[in-house]
């Protein structure tokens, strides 16, 4: 067999205070396909990045064909015969697919000047491999930024051939590409296989595993949990270790009142770019949860919805009446209410006292030309009080308070506009436990009073813990409903994992 | 598709555009005499404009850039005088003009890049500080070079304008430095800085050696503006700083990075050349010169940037 093309002992990686890889142990023989699989930031593509020299190890050793190594950098990666495809994708938009392609390795003239000739010959050559799946207008001089995404992942994938690697690492490499893309994919993958190359491969797609896959390793909370055989595993061991030691229905359901049977809202056959028709009703208290791998479609609803995004077609209706999703102000004024995770980009004004932050909704729902302080703070403080947002005072700038009191203030700001439809997307992405909780016991009074609540989350058991039913994304598409005794984490991550 | 990869082709377009317009005003135009002294007066902004381009296309940017020309006029000038007068110190005043513009923009590719600072403020930095260096040389205005100096440069060489000898040059050098693995790096770092790290090229490198590029080229116009002017001024390259970024900006590179080309630069000076010529023989009235440029610039730059997004 000889020397293992990769071997990492005991590597870790942080980033201040989080961990993105705890210990990675992981052996890649030569002339394997080892798949790698983990749901979102568990810690695979830092390791797939260590192996690649694109980020230091804080801690641990590489082995590199059987030499322990510390990588200098991704062009030491590279001379070591190391071919990695990024999933964020490493290409250069103005130039053109053949020189992407052989960028770093770049054919020369006998003058020293860049040979275009022989550039595009062997650009040809490559893109040649894809035959007409390749699809229109991916040429050696088509520019990248021209491509549609599908095109730059093939690229990208021919930019890993074109340097002859003896170790692939294909992150997420399937994702845009369609069946018969990927069958010509993998049918090149087993020839580099034959002669001896070592792939990593990075798929959520299960069928793939089980088409091309060797071995698997899972990997969970930044820690390699397992590594089996494909041909001597199935499915439902595989996502056993993806889930983990975990019991069974651990998680606590909130209890609450069933939903009442008036709708909040109605979607019919909405349609948007990155995003198949669906239909869906949602009952006054009730919680839609919304599943699945991260990016498959769940916040692009949202943003529909919120009117930051645009419809193809389909219709939308709150309380009996139509509602166009022409802009986040029209939302606003149809009672819907949208609150992110990502409170620094879209939730708080960072420098601005909570005050102003509290208030922004309600002064452009009601049109107020004149902001009357004593007014609005009788209004704000029975919101305060539910949401216990403990601040010094609300004339403290904002980006003072904790993670949770922000997030706080970003919920007392829809608050105040008592929304009908409250859209949530990944609302406790970092924040503690204790403000969550306090959210949770906000979410109970809000089904309550009736509003129709829609939850995105990346975090299992708060889907689980709070959704009453939950739809089940992937690429766009609502591939599973899961209710009642299937709302839990092994159903949770089978459904993710099906194709759509 | 014709354009792109040829953004300078919208710039020659405008540039032609301009060139009619100062002919209508200026009849002799295109008499060969009145032809070279427009060049002479145009080249130190059209080799600043095709330096500064290489430290824009890898998506950084140079405000330094005027203040090099001013600390290298005065060196050189300085050291022509302390050596003595002979061919020989010429030569060397020269070298070390070449080595202190090359220098200073490696200073600022070194902050830049390597400490990773931010390019704006750093320059801006650097910049006051080679103004003062400048200053400390020569407080004042002044200095003299031999008169062979400005006959050189003013005279033929080998029956050609030593002026349109060192364009050229130029013009060859710029075309060929695109055609190398360097050229093609230095795009796809100012596309996409952490891609082309990923890819494994050598980013920091490159960004380095595009400002000491940019400090060579600021060396070459300082060098050009002693043959015309015989003298050294402290303060002759302040305004080169914005109107570099300008001609580039219309010679269709883009400030964001990783798209355009230093050709297109020699297009941009020479229209903002065009654009004072007309303006001057129009006869304007002196307090209206102003306003008509900007509206000019802004007008060349809407015309260049439209066509090229066709």
């Amino acid at each position: 067999m000889g020397a293992l093309a990769v071997e990492a002992i005991g590597l870790s990686k942080t980033y201040g205070a989080v961990t993105a890889l705890r210990e990675g142990h992981f052996q890649l023989r030569p002339g394997e396909v080892h798949i790698l699989l983990g749901s979102n930031g568990s810690g695979k593509s830092t390791l797939c990045k260590l192996i690649a020299g694109s980020i230091r190890p804080s801690s641990g050793e590489l082995s590199l064909f059987g030499t322990p190594t510390n990588l200098s950098g991704p062009n030491d990666a590279r001379a070591r015969g190391i071919g990695v495809f990024y999933q964020e994708l490493s290409l250069s938009p103005h130039l053109s697919v053949a020189e992407n392609i052989l960028l770093g390795a770049e054919p020369l003239t006998r003058w020293g000047t860049v040979d275009r000739s022989a550039l595009r010959h062997r650009a040809r050559d490559l893109i040649a491999l894809f035959g007409s799946a390749a699809g229109p207008g991916l040429t050696p001089d088509a520019p990248v930024s021209r491509l549609s995404f599908d095109q730059k992942q093939i690229v990208e994938i021919l930019k890993v051939f074109s340097s002859n690697p003896r170790v692939i690492i294909l992150d997420e490499a399937t994702s845009s590409l369609d069946r018969t893309q990927v069958t010509i994919l993998f049918e090149r993958l087993r020839a580099l296989k034959a002669q001896g190359v070592a792939i990593i491969l990075i798929t959520h797609r299960m069928e793939e595993i089980f088409e091309i896959g060797d071995r698997v390793t899972i990997v969970r909370d930044g820690l390699s949990v397992a590594t089996l055989e494909i041909a001597a595993t199935d499915k439902n061991e595989i996502v056993h270790h993806m889930v983990g030691a975990r019991i069974e229905g651990s998680i606590q359901r909130r209890l609450r009142p069933e939903p009442s049977l008036e709708t909040a809202l109605t979607l019919d056959g909405l349609q948007g770019p990155a995003l198949a028709p669906l239909s869906v009703t949602l009952r006054r208290g009730e919680i839609l949860g919304l599943g699945g791998l991260h990016g498959q479609g769940q916040s692009d609803l949202l943003l529909t919805l919120f009117g930051a995004q645009g419809t193809q077609a389909g219709r939308i209706t709150i309380a009996g009446q139509r509602f166009r999703p022409t802009s986040p102000r029209a939302a606003l004024k149809a009672g819907i209410a949208y609150i992110s995770g990502d409170r620094r980009r879209v939730g708080v004004f960072a420098g601005r006292p909570v005050f102003e932050n509290l208030t922004l909704s309600i002064l452009l729902k009601t049109g107020a030309r004149r902001v009357r302080p004593g007014l609005l703070r009788t209004l704000l403080e029975p919101i305060l009080n539910r949401l216990k947002l403990k601040a010094p005072s609300l004339a403290v700038p904002i980006q003072s308070l904790s993670g949770g009191n922000q997030q706080k203030a970003v919920i007392g700001r829809w608050l105040t506009t008592k929304p009908k439809v409250l859209l949530l997307d990944d609302p406790t992405k970092g924040i503690d436990i204790q403000s969550k909780n306090d959210l949770y016991a906000m979410l109970d009074s809000l089904c309550a009073e009736g509003v129709g609540i829609i939850l995105y989350s990346s975090e299992d058991s708060e889907l689980l813990g709070n959704a009453d039913r939950v739809l089940v994304f992937n690429s766009g598409q609502v591939t599973e409903e899961l209710s009642g005794a299937r709302l839990t984490e092994f159903d949770l991550y089978q459904a993710a994992l099906k194709a759509a | 598709m014709i354009l792109y990869r040829r953004p300078w082709v919208a710039a020659l377009a405008v540039t032609l555009l301009l060139l009619l317009a100062n002919l209508a005003v200026q009849p002799s135009l295109f008499k060969p005499a009145i032809m070279l002294s427009n060049l002479s007066s145009w080249l130190p902004l059209i080799l600043v404009a095709m330096g500064q381009t290489y430290v824009v296309l890898s998506g950084d940017i140079d405000l330094s850039i005027g203040a090099i020309i001013s600390l290298v006029n005065v060196s050189v000038v300085s050291l022509i005088g302390a050596f003595g007068g002979g061919d020989g110190a010429l030569l060397l005043a020269i070298v070390c003009g070449f080595a202190i513009g090359i220098g200073a923009g490696a200073i600022n590719g070194v902050f830049v890049a390597a400490l990773r600072l931010q390019p704006i403020v750093t320059t801006f930095g650097t910049g006051i500080l080679f103004a003062g260096l400048a200053l400390a040389i020569m407080p004042d205005a002044g200095g003299t070079v031999p008169d062979r100096v400005f006959e050189t440069y003013a005279g033929p060489l080998l029956g050609v304008p030593v002026i349109l000898w060192i364009l050229s040059l130029a013009v060859l050098f710029v075309i060929a430095l695109g055609r190398t693995r360097f050229g093609l790096r230095a795009l796809a770092v100012g596309g996409d800085a952490q891609a082309a790290f990923q890819t494994g090229l050598p980013v920091t490198r490159v960004r380095i050696l595009n400002y000491g590029l940019a400090g060579g080229f600021a060396a070459l116009a300082a060098l050009c503006l002693i043959g015309e002017t015989a003298t050294g001024d402290p303060l002759l390259g302040g305004s080169y700083t914005l109107s570099s970024i300008s001609a580039l900006v219309l010679g269709g590179t883009a400030l964001s990075g990783g798209t355009g080309g230093a050709i297109g630069s020699l297009f941009g000076a020479m229209s903002l050349g065009i654009i004072n010529n007309v303006i001057f023989f129009a006869r304007l009235p002196f307090e209206l010169q102003s306003l008509i440029q900007g509206i000019i610039v802004l007008a060349a730059l809407a015309v260049g940037t439209l066509v090229a997004r066709r």
